[in-house]
């Protein structure tokens, strides 16, 4: 099959299902109304509430939503062959994905700009709320090791990255320095910065640093981490995230001109079976491999918490969540494109021995070729460009993380109250889960998460929009398929750590990841276990509340419309 | 016209579809490239700012005027003088202060 028929069969589905599923929802079931009064509008205070044109809201969601989920979820899958992962790509994003973000962003605005937390407390109960925070702690400890051990595998495999990720702190924290300190022009600093940016990125292709520590290499990422979370966002995090846009966003560009000139068929088996060479199903765990790019939870708090304050017009929701899950999904198409076509049945095994990043870096910088940019200089951008696409992430995990830690313990243990100590204790956390555990299974708890997160988000939804006594089953029949594939993934993947792996590692059979002692994989996979039970335990309780209210909110409105009507 | 253009034949046009928001002129494809990659790649750093400004702000409203919320603190001279320069800021600090929040508030 040619990759350039995948991507206009993903651009058909995402123009379809933009202008007729996503358009029928808004006009005959939400009602989109431009005169009503959103909350950006109606309790505007210039900060968090502030109305914001469609147009930069869009490229603000897009940019939220679109990191390293929809490009490494669809290599990873591969395992399952192509054509399952394009599959539910497409259909996830036409059916869930984006009613998923679309609703998210409507709960928010039809309900006075509230977050999750207060919107589970109001729609659920007291418990949801305190459930639904703690669940969204360890998810983000998972996105912590899980983009933190491809991070490091990347860098032990690519030489040729680690300068240019080195030159991208530097020319970021100059360019916020300039930019805010000596308030250059914005224009010219970005120019100049980019520019030397990427001659950051050739001097990588020079020094190589080829040292194959994965310990170092993870401690270095988590050094950047470090220093996202402390120093100021200004003159640091944000001025990089900044420069390093313009990379990315370059190095998209090229990649879908490299696919129409070069047109790599998709040499990678269409389908391998149901059960890959280790025994895992293609149900359910194909749908918590392929997060972003099909429905992911995430989304739904940048949908809610971040853009649904934002809207400035009822109209502009359809646009502007609809229309970023449409084009994530495209990106994610172009990931399975880079896996199946650029890289290929030639060099797929072997790159993946360096993890889904190395496949990344290596289909980038062949699609770059067709460009005419030479292969060295290819895997050193495309490097770059990934470890900051992850690191980007993982900054805001641990600020996060840091403050919740504050919310948390920070009465009852004062030293947690400061900054370094919390930065330093999400970091030791994601540290030592990525040091003991197994990346495939990290990355299966880090999916399903995230999965569930999503049919927490379309659970909530449900009840608000059987409240409103408008259709609900557009968001119910995605939760109930995501609620039961996530809840049945994360019982595999513990069940096979514990059962599976750990025997076998203790039989020798199974040999620990490298670098790894057996006591530490096997103290690792119960670690690992016992977060797959901690998830499991609170998906459970908030589906009981959840569809609890659900059914109640359901009756009532029944036994409303059955009831006699008293009025004279 | 092409099938995609079509309106909806079930759908009564409402007002305000499809024309642009009030006070904005009709947007040309630069404009609104413009806009696409400042939402990529700046908006963000433009609301950091103004939570960090505004957090500054408030904390300083409420250092010296908590008393119209019900902290107890002494009223002193200074906040008479700088009641002027904070009345007119006053009830967007109320509600950001009063608003429920929780931990999804900081990612975003």
């Amino acid at each position: 099959m040619s990759s350039v028929f995948a991507l206009v069969v993903a651009l058909v589905v995402a123009v379809l299902g933009y202008r007729w599923y996503a358009g029928y929802i808004d006009a005959n079931v939400i009602k989109a109304d431009p005169k009503r009064a959103t909350p950006a509008k109606m309790y505007m205070d210039g900060v968090d509430f502030i109305p914001t044109g469609r147009h930069v809201l869009f490229g603000y969601q897009f940019k939220s939503i679109a990191a390293l989920g929809p490009i490494t979820g669809p290599i990873v899958a591969m395992k399952w062959g192509w054509l399952p992962a394009l599959a539910w790509i497409l259909g996830g994003a036409l059916l869930f994905g984006w009613a998923h973000d679309y609703a998210s962003a409507f709960l928010t605005i039809r309900n006075d700009g509230q977050s999750f937390g207060a919107l589970s407390y109001r729609l659920i109960s007291p418990r949801g709320r305190a459930t639904l925070l703690a669940f969204i702690y360890f998810y983000l400890l998972l996105i912590l090791a899980a983009f933190g051990s491809i991070v490091a595998n990347m860098l032990v495999k690519n030489p040729v990255v680690p300068v240019a990720i080195v030159a991208l702190m530097i020319t970021g924290t100059l360019a916020g320095q300039a930019i805010y300190r000596k308030r250059m022009d914005i224009i010219a600093v970005t120019l100049v910065m980019v520019a030397l940016s990427l001659v950051g990125v050739w001097l990588g292709t020079i020094w190589k640093i080829p040292i194959a520590s994965f310990d170092l290499w993870l401690l270095f990422t988590l050094f950047f981490c470090y220093l996202g979370a402390v120093l100021p966002i200004w003159a640091y995090a944000q001025p990089i995230n900044y420069i390093s846009f313009y990379l990315v966003a370059l190095g998209m560009l090229g990649a879908i001109i490299g696919i129409f000139l070069g047109r790599p068929p998709l040499t990678l088996p269409a389908y391998t079976g149901f059960f890959t060479k280790t025994g895992e199903p293609l149900w359910p765990l194909l749908f918590v491999t392929i997060a972003c790019g099909a429905i992911s939870g995430w989304h739904s708090l940048v949908s809610s918490s971040g853009t649904g304050r934002q809207i400035e017009n009822e109209r502009d929701v359809k646009y502007v969540a609809a229309g970023a899950m449409f084009t994530e999904m495209v990106l994610a198409t172009l990931a399975v494109i880079i896996a199946a076509g650029a890289v290929g049945a030639n060099g797929f095994a072997e790159a993946m021995k360096g993890g889904p990043a190395n496949v990344f870096t290596q289909g980038m910088a062949s699609l770059l070729g067709f460009l005419g940019i030479g292969q060295t200089f290819g895997v050193a951008f495309a490097g770059a460009m990934f470890a900051i696409l992850a690191i980007t992430i993982m900054q805001l995990v641990v600020r996060f993380m840091r403050v919740a830690t504050v919310e948390i313990a920070g009465e009852k243990v004062p030293i947690l109250g400061n900054m370094h100590v919390g930065a330093l204790l999400a970091l030791f956390l994601g540290y030592v889960l990525v040091k003991t555990g197994t990346w495939n299974y990290i990355w299966t708890l880090f999916g399903g998460s995230n999965q569930l997160m999503a049919a927490l988000a379309l659970m909530l939804a449900s009840i608000w929009l059987a409240r409103e006594g408008k259709a609900w089953g557009w968001t119910f029949y995605p939760m109930l398929f995501m609620l039961a594939t996530t809840i049945v993934a994360l019982a595999v993947t513990a069940h096979s750590m514990v059962f599976t792996v750990v025997p076998g590692l203790q039989a020798g059979t199974v040999v620990p990841p490298a670098g790894q002692s057996v006591a530490a994989a096997i103290a690792g996979n119960y670690i690992a276990a016992a977060i797959g039970v901690f998830l499991i335990v609170a998906a459970l309780i908030l589906a009981y509340d959840g569809l609890r209210a659900f059914f109640k909110v359901k009756g009532e409105k029944a036994s409303q419309a059955a009831a006699p009507s008293h009025s004279a | 016209m092409p099938f995609w253009k079509k309106p909806k034949a079930n759908l009564p046009k409402q007002e305000g579809q499809g024309e642009p928001a009030e006070g904005q002129s009709k947007e040309g494809l630069g404009s609104v490239v413009k806009q696409f990659v400042y939402g990529m790649a700046a908006h963000d750093m433009t609301r950091y700012a103004l939570k960090t400004r505004s957090s500054m702000e408030h904390l300083f409203i409420l250092i010296t005027m908590g008393d119209l919320l019900g902290v107890p603190i002494l009223p002193p001279y200074y906040s008479l003088r700088l009641l002027p320069y904070v009345v007119p800021q006053i009830s967007t600090w109320k509600r950001r202060m009063l608003r429920e929040k929780d931990l999804t508030d900081a990612l975003f």
